[in-house]
């Protein structure tokens, strides 16, 4: 090869096509308040501030102990949530409730940014919409000389053969390689845009959309459908679901099971649904297999004993009739505890068992321990301990202690938000492959001839991309020899 | 079986640690100089290339230091695979499934990753930052509990938890090179004067951006996958679970990097301290089972 120069130095920025400047009014103030508005939007380093910004957050919510929702329902038990964390934070513990630090995820700062970022989002595609539009379908073909002087990647030889077979063969070579080529008819010499992945820069729209979907699929989630978090159903019995859904689950049979060294193996619910009293779906769940009824989902989340009883009132009327799942274990961890409500009564009747592995002297083994409580007070009415099968009076009414049974804890989920997220997930994901994987690759050509034949210049304004100029380099160098290269005398 | 994978991952670390060792001496200027002096000089080529690789001299010095601690690390990437596919034999499920499967597979992913960064950019001072951090990995890896488990409920999903987790030992261990990259950029100008054969800032840059232009699309997908697998499992496909929390801040000082690089005045040095600052994220991700619980506790 003669004249073979392969410059990497600084590169020159790709020319873009000068617009005509239009002749505008100047903007009324509203307009012009808006359009700042919109710029602030559009601005990048505002769009990395809230990036940064929900970092930043995301890190404080993960560092610092977050109270639960239902715990943050209740004024009470949040204050003894905050009491049991106090030793932790100490001082701070306060202040740091106060600005929200116990629930970023749900704090006004955490949704602020969470807005301004879709805000910022939505502003910069729609500004970079036109801009990519106008380099896929509307490329500058024509670069000045200078260009090829100082583009990042260039190439410049002298070939034998004529300038028209010679830009011919190097649009036929582009073509070989996939490239789109347009053939710019002003001077000087012959000149060739061409380019490959011109829709992959559209990637980011396509990204930066699936962000935003993403965003309000989980706003979707929150403020539709239903969730319940725990929703115990004791072996035997149904529990109805509630939401208008007509729908309740029965439980006919719970089992866990455990590997030698005592680590849980599986967690199986045998669950029967009704709707509106008919059988309409019927599956053994698991961890990962849930159940998933028109548009209802069954998760197994927990487990655990219910004490199946029967509560009469003094006329002998049944006021309820079924497990009371003890869900909850007193502080100690001696205990554990579940309750109903008898709303007519306006009282609560609660069942203390003993924990597993824990010990209460006050209750013997196929025992459990009954309190009665008005739903406005925290002193009980009465207090017994049950044997089973024998009924016992407490309080107003005949309690009758049938037996413990197993109760398995369910997640139910109508979340109309899911199928969101992961549209914008898959947005995402197409975005990114098309971003990364399909760079908007473009190159000019220029001929121009010569008394010996013609001269070629080949050049790109990618810089700093190793692959792209590996291709580059081994593309030049296929091109050479096709076009009879020969040796000349000087380099550029 | 179990013993041998064990043995392999022992082997491997002390590979990597002899890789180690050979890499810096291949870098160190006495090293270089030698190296210079055995260079012949090339002739019959048909003119520069397009791209002059930094250590194009390590590539004439075929049995010098630095080639030695390709074929460590090379081998050290063999016993590694081999050793978490004994182990996923033992076990039935992917490698995957507690902290020193996991240690294993990222000092795994995080040396794959710089053998293909190797491979591709000829740039071998890389390993004086990523093989250290494999090492302490594997060392970790065997200091704590390697005992094959059966999996907990919440994990027996196979297809889930091998794609959900390998697809986070690819992307961190691209983090990791892009990580390295970061950190050679930054300590360039100190650097570029004691090791002769450190490639160029822009070169470094380069590296840094391409490796997490790897990892970004792999983070996202395990992410969306560990989604996917949480409404399956959990019931919700986001729970603000400590870890998922952790994997979200990384996901964002990455996201944060990318967009950098478009913003004038960050490119660069701040560029490459995001990029630190993201595989700090990644190491927090990884270790914060040690001192916050949730619903990944087990992992």
């Amino acid at each position: 090869m003669s004249q073979d120069t392969a410059t990497t130095r600084p590169a020159a920025a790709a020319p873009e096509p000068k617009a005509p400047r239009p002749v505008r009014r100047p903007p009324s103030m509203p307009r012009n308040a808006a359009h700042k508005v919109y710029a602030l939007f559009y601005n990048k380093h505002f769009g990395l501030f809230l990036i940064l910004a929900m970092a930043v957050l995301t890190l404080l919510g993960t560092l610092l102990q977050q109270a639960p929702d239902e715990v943050r329902a209740d004024a009470t038990a949040y204050q003894s949530w905050l009491d049991d964390v106090r030793p932790r934070y100490r001082g701070w513990t306060t202040p740091l409730s106060a600005i929200g630090a116990f629930h970023v995820f749900s704090s006004v700062w955490f949704k602020a940014v969470c807005v301004l970022l879709a805000l910022s989002i939505v502003a910069c595609t729609t500004h970079r919409l036109p801009q990519l539009w106008a380099r896929a379908q509307h490329p500058h073909t024509h670069v000045s000389d200078r260009f090829f002087d100082h583009a990042g990647l260039s190439r410049d030889r002298e070939v034998d053969i004529p300038a028209a077979q010679a830009f011919e063969q190097a649009t036929a070579s582009l073509r070989h390689h996939r490239y789109r080529t347009i053939v710019d008819p002003r001077g000087p010499g012959l000149n060739l845009y061409a380019d490959r992945f011109r829709w992959g820069p559209f990637g980011t729209v396509l990204a930066h959309t699936g962000f935003v979907v993403v965003i309000l699929g989980a706003l979707v989630s929150a403020n539709t459908g239903f969730k319940l978090a725990n929703l115990p159903v004791t072996v035997g019995t149904q529990s109805a679901i509630g939401h208008d859904t007509g729908l309740s689950v029965e439980a006919t049979n719970f089992t866990d099971s455990y590997y030698e060294d005592g680590q849980p193996k599986d967690y199986a619910s045998d669950l029967v649904l009704y709707k509106d009293g008919a059988r309409v779906a019927g599956k053994t769940i698991r961890v990962n297999q849930p159940l998933r009824y028109d548009g209802v989902t069954f998760y197994q989340a927990s487990f655990g004993t219910s004490a199946v009883a029967t509560i009469a009132d003094a006329t002998g009327k049944v006021l309820f009739k079924g497990g009371i799942p003890l869900e909850w274990s007193t502080q100690d961890e001696a205990n554990v505890f579940g309750k109903t409500l008898l709303k007519a009564q306006g009282l609560e009747v609660y069942a203390v068992g003993v924990a597993s592995g824990g010990s209460d002297p006050e209750i013997a083994p196929g025992q459990m321990r009954f309190e009665v409580y008005r739903a406005d007070s925290t002193e009980p009415v009465d207090t017994r301990v049950l044997d089973q099968g024998k009924p016992t009076v407490v309080g107003d009414l005949t309690l009758t202690f049938e037996r413990e049974r197993p109760y398995t804890g369910l997640r139910v989920a109508n979340d109309h938000g899911t199928a969101w997220v992961y549209l914008g997930c898959g947005l995402m994901m197409v975005g990114l492959i098309m971003t990364f994987g399909l760079r908007h690759r473009r190159i000019w050509v220029r001929v121009t001839p010569t008394d010996t034949g013609s001269r070629v210049r080949v050049a790109s304004p990618e810089r700093h991309d190793i692959t792209f100029q590996s291709w580059f380099g081994r593309f030049t160098d296929e091109l050479a020899p096709a076009m009879g290269e020969r040796p000349t005398k000087t380099g550029v | 079986m179990l013993a041998l994978s064990q043995y392999l991952v022992v082997a491997s670390a002390m590979l990597v640690g002899v890789g180690l060792l050979a890499y810096v001496g291949a870098l160190s200027p006495r090293a270089r100089a030698r190296a210079e002096v055995r260079v012949a000089v090339p002739v019959g080529a048909g003119g520069p290339p397009v791209r002059q690789p930094a250590s194009a001299v390590h590539e004439a010095e075929h049995h010098g230091l630095a080639w030695y601690g390709s074929q460590c690390t090379r081998l050290a990437i063999l016993m590694l695979a081999v050793s978490l596919v004994l182990r996923s034999i033992v076990t039935g499920h992917g490698p995957f499934a507690n902290q020193h499967e996991f240690a294993t597979a990222f000092a795994f992913g995080l040396i794959a990753a710089y053998a293909y960064f190797e491979w591709r950019y000829d740039v071998r001072s890389l390993a004086v930052v990523v093989l250290p951090v494999a090492l302490g990995l594997l060392v970790y890896a065997l200091m704590i509990d390697g005992d094959a488990k059966p999996l907990v409920p919440a994990l027996q999903n196979n297809l889930m938890l091998s794609m959900h987790v390998f697809l986070a030992v690819v992307s961190y261990g691209a983090a990791g090179v892009a990580f390295a990259a970061a950190v050679l950029y930054l300590a360039h100008p100190w650097l570029a004067s004691h090791i002769p054969a450190l490639p160029s800032a822009e070169t470094l840059d380069e590296i840094g951006y391409r490796a997490a232009v790897l990892s970004y699309p792999f983070m996202t997908a395990f992410i969306i996958l560990g989604a996917i697998w949480a409404e399956m499992a959990w019931g919700s496909y986001w729970s603000w679970d400590p870890k998922e929390t952790a994997s979200l801040v990384t996901w964002l000082v990455y996201g944060a990097y990318l967009h950098a690089r478009v913003v004038r005045d960050w490119r660069g040095r701040r560029a490459a301290w995001l990029l630190i600052l993201g595989f700090a994220a990644v190491l927090f991700t990884f270790f914060g089972n040690l001192f916050f619980g949730g619903l990944h506790s087990y992992a």
